[in-house]
């Protein structure tokens, strides 16, 4: 099972490093995001309207992360249809290689190269603040080392679920049309029911209540609770988001083990 | 001999209408070289796919190695190989990398598959390419790694589902020598499909015929070949007329027959009959628009097996991308 997995670990990678278009392409796009909007929308107000972040920039840094590992992740599935259609996946599915490492591959490998753009966004976001003429993420909390690991994990298992989820479309769907039809229908509806870009204040009430569950509003809220040791502006300590967040997981990656499992399994 | 493989009478029928293998039983012995001959879309990728565990059958039984392959999917893949009727090896990674990750997803610990890989590179006269990417491979390139890829583990037995597809003449030569000297050396038992008829004539020691997924004959090739009987002269009539009657007559017509508008008469040389069948319709005052002998070939075995022409068309059906991937194939020899 591990040489397996070692194997189509290893093929995730050599593609990786081969395509270093879509890999600068990964790291400028949520860069580029953070100059043009961050800049741009540098809204006024102070902690109390941005959810204890100590102006808009800060409070949009923090979303960007989440929205970063999301729109990271929709590229997993198209990955995946590629490579049926070259009948590559028809290759490994020949081998008696046990079909979850088919699955397991690309989903560990992808989640952990959504890492590198949404920190990257952090960092730089960071960095900016102390660059005259730009506005960048003022940390006003004490991130300790239990915040920072914290931080990692909800961005990582944001990353795993919603990379479990599109994989599974990935797999199951056979056209890129349907499966781009469906990341069309998902990708900016969970982006904007999310408490990453706007703060609350805006928009209806019921709004209100799905950001509160949406699970990039959780992951996102786990970054802001800890960067800005804002705790009186959250109902819940960030541990208890980060239970929400792996309830999500938990759910999103079961349907993708059934929704993988009968895409791979043999017609 | 044990047998290799064992069918019963298995179906596969596709979206409850297409009978793509309807009824077939066949048995392939250890160590043979075993073939499937039929015109596109006669069920014979669709054969391999439930063979090899990646199509299930509707109904019948499929024996491979003595494993039932609905049963024992994972231990059957353990023992086969297979090379896929259009090149599954990925375009980004080098010749090498293709088969270190084959190697891999078959459990085989890395210093063994190096030493394999490099032999593998060599016998297939890939050394020179093995660490250019895959994409810029010519066409006979990439048939040879799909080969190198569907024998990394050494398997008992080889399913090569129309291994020259798409090759020119010279291609198809070359890789048929593979194909001979890898049977040689390890015995494995081949299971090759082929629409070629030349390429079941020169590999297999034993062909199924099949047409609209039923198995229409079976035999070695010379034997299916003695089944037409002799040389066969057909001739065709310019005006549609009955020539049975006059055929038949003439001395050393041993039958005939007509399919498609068009009188074949058997006999044991041709040549001699050419001359005799001008003569009787010119005296019956019959025009005729052509007179033709035929060879035994499995061509004719096939025509009067089924009643149509066979015809070698170079087209194929797979995922979207299969287009493609036929350009690509195209584009050099
Ligand atoms: N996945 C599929 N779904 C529906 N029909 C199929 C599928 N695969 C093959 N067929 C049909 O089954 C028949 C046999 O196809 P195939 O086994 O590919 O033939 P061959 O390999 O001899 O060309 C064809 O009519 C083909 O269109
Ligand atoms: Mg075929």
């Amino acid at each position: 099972m591990l040489r397996e997995l070692g194997a189509l670990l290893r093929r995730e990678w050599l593609r990786y490093i081969r395509t270093p278009v879509w890999i600068i392409s990964s790291l400028l796009v949520p860069i580029l995001y953070l100059i043009l909007f961050g800049q741009g929308f540098n809204y006024p107000g102070g902690p109390a309207q941005y959810l204890g972040a100590p102006n808009y920039i800060s409070y949009f840094a923090a979303g960007m992360v989440g929205f970063v590992a999301l729109t990271m992740s929709l590229f997993s599935g198209a990955n995946v249809i590629f490579d049926k259609g070259l009948g590559i996946v028809k290759r490994q599915a020949a081998t008696p290689a046990p079909r979850s490492v088919i699955f397991l591959s690309p989903l560990i490998f992808r989640s952990l190269i959504a890492l590198l753009p949404a920190f990257l966004v952090l960092g730089l976001a960071i960095l900016l603040a102390h660059i005259p003429g730009f506005v960048g993420l003022t940390i006003s909390g004490s991130v300790g080392v239990l915040g920072a690991f914290e931080i990692v994990i909800a961005v990582l298992v944001l990353a795993l679920m919603f990379n479990a989820l599109f994989l599974a479309f990935g797999f199951a769907l056979e056209s890129p049309q349907s499966y781009f039809g469906i990341v069309n229908l998902l990708n900016l509806p969970i982006l904007f029911t999310s408490n990453a870009l706007y703060p609350p204040g805006v928009g209806p009430d019921w709004l209100h209540q799905i950001a509160e569950y949406n699970p990039v509003s959780l992951c996102v809220n786990v970054l802001r609770e800890n960067l800005f040791g804002s705790s009186s502006y959250y109902p819940y300590i960030p541990e208890v988001y980060l239970m929400g967040l792996l309830a999500w997981a938990a759910a999103f990656i079961s349907l993708a083990v059934v929704l993988g499992r009968r895409a791979l399994r043999t017609p | 001999m044990p047998d290799a493989i064992v069918c019963e009478n298995l179906v596969k029928v596709y979206g409850g209408v297409i009978r793509a293998v309807d009824g077939v039983s066949l048995d392939v012995p250890e160590g043979e070289a075993f073939g499937l001959l039929g015109p596109n879309g006669a069920g014979k990728t669709t054969m391999v796919s439930i063979l090899t565990t990646l199509v299930r059958p509707t109904s019948g039984r499929a024996i491979v190695d003595g494993l039932d392959v609905a049963k024992h999917p994972e231990e059957v893949r353990r023992r086969i190989g297979l090379a896929f009727q259009v090149s599954t090896a990925d375009g980004e990674l080098t010749g090498r990398e293709n088969l270190e990750v084959a190697a891999g997803l078959q459990g085989i610990p890395a210093p063994e598959a190096h030493r394999r890989i490099r032999e593998l590179l060599e016998q297939m006269q890939l050394a020179p390419a093995a660490d250019r990417l895959v994409k810029g491979y010519s066409g006979g390139m990439r048939r040879r790694l799909e080969l190198a890829v569907g024998v990394v583990h050494s398997p008992k037995i080889l399913f090569l589902d129309e291994p020259t597809l798409g090759l020119d003449p010279q291609g198809r030569a070359g890789f048929w020598d593979y194909i001979r000297h890898l049977r040689k050396d390890t015995g494995v038992t081949l299971f090759l499909t082929t629409h070629y008829l030349e390429e079941a004539d020169q590999l297999c020691e034993r062909l199924a015929i099949v047409d609209h997924g039923k198995i229409v004959a079976t035999g070695r090739p010379d034997e299916l070949k003695q089944r037409t009987g002799g040389d066969t002269v057909v001739v065709k009539p310019s005006h549609g007329e009955d020539l049975a009657p006059i055929l038949s007559a003439v001395p050393g017509a041993l039958a005939v027959q007509v399919i498609a508008g068009a009188y074949r008469v058997k006999c044991d040389r041709g040549e001699a009959m050419v001359p005799l069948i001008v003569t009787a319709c010119d005296r019956a005052g019959v025009e005729i628009a052509s007179v033709e002998i035929r060879k035994p070939s499995l061509d004719e075995v096939f025509l009067e097996l089924t009643g149509r022409e066979y015809r070698e068309e170079d087209t194929e059906h797979g995922g979207w991308a299969s287009e493609r991937l036929g350009q690509m194939r195209g584009g050099r020899p």
